[in-house]
């Protein structure tokens, strides 16, 4: 059961998570957002948002969005052109955590690379979620 | 030294990108839930996202920063793949039935680096997001 976002605290490691670029999912992706130009640059290249796409849907499987959840900001840096086919690998950790008037503020920080460490993309999620509601307190005599 | 797109077009501060329009549907936003693997069902729900406080489905926001990616592929071609930046803050969100207009000037041209203002706006001249999309080009004398 992976574990809930607004539980991870600050410095928390997701686990490593591979990111296959297969020919179908990045034609099923391209497909999706409609990119035009992707098909304009030398064949097999992987428009830039889809690996940051494929790197947040890692964070997304290895732990649990709370309903209300708010994508606030993104930052990323695209660092070298990915091949369709190619397996990368997405590392990411809480950078950020801060709660205000009920909301808790996360900062991710993504970095994806291959199996030697040649970096691919790096970038920042910011997000945000209401806090969890107060258990009630156990009466005690 | 003067920078330049991927046509060759001298980039000066304010020059404008050619600009990105998207017809946004719930087909669309269902469609890049399934490519991403972002099912939240404040994506892909009406009735349930009908009682949050956005009061009905809203688009991902990667699927909006892949519109200003594409604007980016096609302004600067490969150059965008292997040493973009985009630094992007939401401001409010795309529904079905919006008409999403990525668009983008030139800020800074010089030094080998092209620095861009960067948004997405709605039909309605909302401003769904902005902010700075950055990108290593050759200069030309």
């Amino acid at each position: 059961m992976p574990p809930n976002l607004e539980a991870l605290p600050k410095g928390y490691e997701f686990p490593p998570t591979p990111l296959d670029l297969s020919s179908e999912w990045v034609q099923g992706y391209v497909l999706a957002v409609e990119d035009e130009a992707i098909g304009g640059l030398s064949e097999g290249l992987v428009p830039a948002m889809a690996v940051a796409a494929l790197a947040l849907r890692a964070i997304l499987d290895s732990a649990k969005l709370p309903p209300g959840a708010i994508h606030l900001g993104q930052e990323l840096a695209f660092l070298r052109p990915v091949h369709v086919g190619e397996r990368l690998w997405a590392r990411a950790l809480v950078a950020s955590r801060g709660e205000r008037q009920g909301w808790i503020l996360m900062g991710i920080d993504l970095n994806v690379g291959d199996e030697s460490a040649r970096p691919a993309m790096t970038g920042r999620a910011m997000v945000t979620m209401p806090c969890p509601e107060p258990q009630p307190e156990t009466w005690k005599r | 030294m003067t920078e330049q797109d991927v046509r060759g077009t001298v980039l000066l501060p304010g020059s404008e990108l050619a600009p990105v329009v998207k017809e946004l549907t719930q087909e669309k936003i269902s469609h890049y839930a399934g490519a991403s693997g972002d099912h939240n069902p404040l994506h892909t729900d009406a009735e349930f996202a009908a009682r949050t406080q956005f009061g009905g489905v809203i688009a991902h926001g990667m699927l909006i920063l892949a519109y200003l990616s594409e604007m980016m592929t096609a302004a600067f071609g490969q150059a965008w793949l292997s040493g973009g930046t985009l630094k992007i803050r939401f401001r409010a969100p795309a529904r079905p039935g919006d008409t999403v207009a990525a668009s983008g000037h030139v800020l800074e041209a010089e030094g080998g680096r092209t620095v861009c203002a960067v948004e997405c706006r709605n039909q309605r001249g909302e401003t769904l997001a902005t902010g700075e999309a950055a990108v290593a080009t050759r200069g030309a004398r």
